[in-house]
């Protein structure tokens, strides 16, 4: 059984990693795409968005301070209803551990590797997630402290050299776009960045030490990640212009590309990508982890990590099936993902409040019950 | 003990995968091309790929022949005769350190979407290579001399783009990036650099060319190629190609010729130090737009042939006057011929419309070639002539006077 606690800074670098996540990549194209030069401004209000959507998660989770969010459905929808939506809940995280390692696995087809066959890109990043996750949260949390910094460095380097090209006027003309667009833009990467940390509440409140200042780093985590997305969509759109971030696949690495500081730091690329890895890597581990834990709350298994091998054969196997090209993960992206991120992040959640406000009474009996809060 | 062994030939497994990348590419296995050529005719692309030797650039010597070969070959697109190279080449040409891609004129004229798409799609190019078009002339031809002080010519062709536009500022070094994101930008269109030869192009191919003190074939950056959308259609001469950079502050360096002020043969040389452009729509209540150009130029005295009294300081308020209206000149004439020949708003001012006042230019961008001829611009030139040098009189102006 689990018993290491992740501490707050800990958790808080966990965060980070998990809005920032994919989205470093994709977000600035596919923002710019709709709303051309407001991008930043959906990021804007994307990252703001999120932070309701942490207090409304958090609030859920503190009702019981000693659960995980598998055996808070079970408590409040008892136990066939419960384990119904939990199944739900596993599957979309390995769903979505299984789409992140094909999307990696394609970027770096696209970028680094044409020839090396999928499956092996994919096997290599699977074996790295199953051995982070069967030695447990702890081991996953302080690795993540460690290259915290390493991200953080890199991406500063990442924006000093780049911002001898910045051209601000690329920015203008603001508001160009309709409000609407503009919102649903934005509620797209509050689906990715954040709907989706509910997987962190495998980890959250149950796991971790000082449940408030943890919490509150929950909400910094959660700026501080999304700041690093507006930074970035506002890089790209500075230095590359809109039209062109919108055209690129990957529109962060062609600004890696684009680097030049003196023609002597030059095609540094393959090193800033080293960014985007960390992030998908601690991203996907915790995915997959939410998902084998969860899984093994659900059928009463005691120890998770017998599950991590079966599981993994099948993410492995899910994630190189996937997308058959990359039009399949865009509209995997746009369309599907959003849809199940909202049923299983906001819908069962909402469920879960409605239920539990109608059978308050009974839950006040509860020994899991929290009355502090 | 069993753990330990079964640990051991784990480790093993997996330093197996870490050796080696599933993609090498072994230097030796590898043709490193430092510039490509397009050509085109008759619908097949003709594609040359300038390798370097590297024995032939190495430190001990080599054996004297050519450090560069040409590997040629046709297809009905970049791609394929690319491919197609392996045929004459033994090795796979490896485009990751391309430093300049010269595009024909007849291929420009057609369009260069095509090749854009090739050159942005490969995994293995960067951006960072400039683009040129060959004018009057094959692209091939232009990779096909020997050149003197940098041993493979792509390299002279770099160095030789980055000085000109470092000092002279006629020439302008656009990068494949730049040239992307002129063609997908609204309200600007793109130039590029014409190359051209001067000389017996028949002999520059030997090395031969580079033996005697003046080559027999050389190679001269001239002209800047005005695009509209993908298609170039016509060139700006040395005087218009400076007020284009001048035009959209490009000029880092450059000399300036003023005439005489009070008459008389000879003229006054001014380098041009620091240089500024700033554009910015005029606000008008009509629908007709108009463009500000606010310029701001700090020169230095670089030569003096007249015969004026520099020791006052009329003398030099009255230089600076003349400059202000040569430059001003120099830019409305090559406006004029912009708006008048060609049609194609190179200079971005419909981008800047759009910046500073969407509304209009949701409004004007439909038919905005024929706004843009007839579009008054407003210029207005600021010059300070700062260092005279380390003589402050002219020098054949007797002192005494």
């Amino acid at each position: 059984m689990q018993t290491d606690k992740v501490t707050p800074f800990q958790f808080l670098v966990l965060v980070i990693f998990f809005t920032v996540g994919s989205s470093i990549l994709y977000i600035p194209s596919t923002l710019t795409i709709a709303v051309k030069q407001d991008a930043w401004i959906a990021a804007l209000i994307g990252n703001l968005l999120g932070l309701v959507v942490i207090w409304f998660f958090t609030t859920i989770s503190l009702w019981f301070p000693k659960l995980t969010y598998i055996e808070i459905n079970e408590k409040i929808f008892g136990k066939f209803l419960g384990k119904s939506i939990s199944i739900l809940f596993v599957l979309m995280t390995l769903l979505y551990a299984s789409a992140l390692i094909a999307q990696s696995s394609i970027f770096l087809i696209t970028q680094m590797y044409p020839e090396t066959p999928i499956t092996f890109i994919n096997l290599l990043l699977v074996i790295i997630v199953v051995m982070a996750v069967r030695l447990g949260i702890q081991t996953i949390a302080r690795s993540a402290e460690i290259f915290i910094f390493i991200f953080f460095f890199l991406f500063i380097v990442l924006a000093v050299s780049i911002s001898p090209q910045i051209d601000v006027t690329n920015l203008e003309p603001f508001f160009q776009t309709k409000l609407s667009s503009i919102l649903s833009s934005s509620f797209k990467l509050t689906a990715v960045s954040t709907v989706n940390s509910i997987a962190l509440f495998m980890i959250f409140p149950a796991f971790v030490n000082e449940i408030k200042k943890c919490r509150k780093n929950f909400y910094l985590g959660s700026l501080i990640g999304g700041a690093v997305i507006v930074s970035i969509t506002m890089l790209c759109i500075f230095v590359l212009g809109s039209n062109t971030t919108a055209r690129q696949v990957y529109p962060s690495y062609t600004l890696a590309k684009v680097i030049n500081v003196g023609d002597f730091i030059t095609r540094i690329e393959a090193l800033m990508a080293t960014l985007w890895t960390l992030a998908l890597f601690f991203k996907v581990t915790l995915y997959f982890y939410a998902g084998v834990f969860g899984l093994s709350k659900i059928l009463n298994i005691k120890e998770y990590r017998v599950l991590t091998f079966p599981v993994a054969a099948i993410v492995l196997f899910l994630s190189i099936i996937i997308f058959p090209n990359i039009l399949y993960q865009t509209i995997f992206d746009e369309k599907n993902a959003i849809v199940i991120t909202t049923i299983v992040g906001l819908f069962c959640p909402l469920l879960a409040t409605i239920v539990f406000l109608l059978r308050k009474k009974k839950f006040k009996k509860d020994p899991d019950y929290a009355n502090s809060n | 003990m069993d753990r330990v062994i079964v640990r051991f030939i784990a480790i093993i497994f997996v330093s197996l995968l870490l050796a080696g990348c599933w993609d090498k590419r072994e230097l030796n296995e590898l043709a490193i091309a430092t510039a490509i050529s397009i050509d085109k005719k008759d619908d097949e692309y003709h594609v040359a790929a300038q390798v370097v030797i590297p024995t032939e650039l190495s430190t001990k010597g080599g054996t004297g022949s050519s450090p560069v070969t040409l590997y040629e070959a046709n297809g009905k697109s970049v791609n394929e005769a690319i491919r197609k190279l392996t045929l004459v080449a033994p090795r796979m040409i490896y485009l990751g350190h391309l430093r300049i891609v010269v595009i024909s004129e007849e291929l420009a004229k057609e369009g260069i979407d095509g090749t854009v798409d090739f050159l942005s799609r490969g995994w293995e190019l960067r951006s960072d290579f400039y683009l040129i078009v060959s004018k009057e002339t094959d692209a091939r031809e232009i990779l096909n001399i020997q050149t003197t002080l940098e041993k493979v010519p792509a390299n002279d062709l770099f160095n030789i783009l980055h000085t000109s536009e470092a000092n002279y500022s006629s020439t302008i070094a656009v990068n494949f990036f730049e040239m992307k994101t002129n063609l997908e930008r609204e309200g600007k269109q793109g130039v590029l650099t014409g190359v051209q030869i001067l000389g017996d192009s028949s002999k520059g191919s030997s090395k031969q060319n580079v033996e005697s003190i003046v080559p027999e074939a050389f190679i001269k950056f001239e002209e800047l190629a005005v695009f509209k959308e993908d298609k170039l259609v016509g060139w700006l001469n040395d005087n218009e190609s400076r007020g284009y950079n001048g035009i959209t502050n490009q000029v880092k360096s450059t000399v300036g010729i003023v005439s005489c002020p009070e008459g008389g043969n000879g003229n006054v040389s001014i380098h041009i130090k620091k240089y500024k452009s700033e554009m910015k729509s005029k606000k008008t209540n009509s629908n007709n737009p108009e463009i500000d150009l606010k310029v701001n130029i700090v020169a230095n005295l670089g030569e003096v042939s007249c015969d004026i009294d520099l020791t006052k300081q009329e003398t030099v308020k009255m230089l600076e006057k003349e400059f202000e209206k040569a430059v001003k000149t120099d830019l409305q004439e090559t406006i004029k011929v912009v708006q008048e020949k060609y049609h194609t708003d190179i200079f971005g001012f419909g981008a800047t419309i759009n910046k500073e006042n969407p509304e209009k230019w949701k409004k004007i961008k439909g038919n905005w070639d024929e706004i843009f001829s007839e579009m008054p611009v407003n210029i207005d030139v600021d010059a300070q002539i700062s260092h005279f040098g380390s003589v402050l009189n002219p020098v054949g102006r007797s002192t005494s006077e």
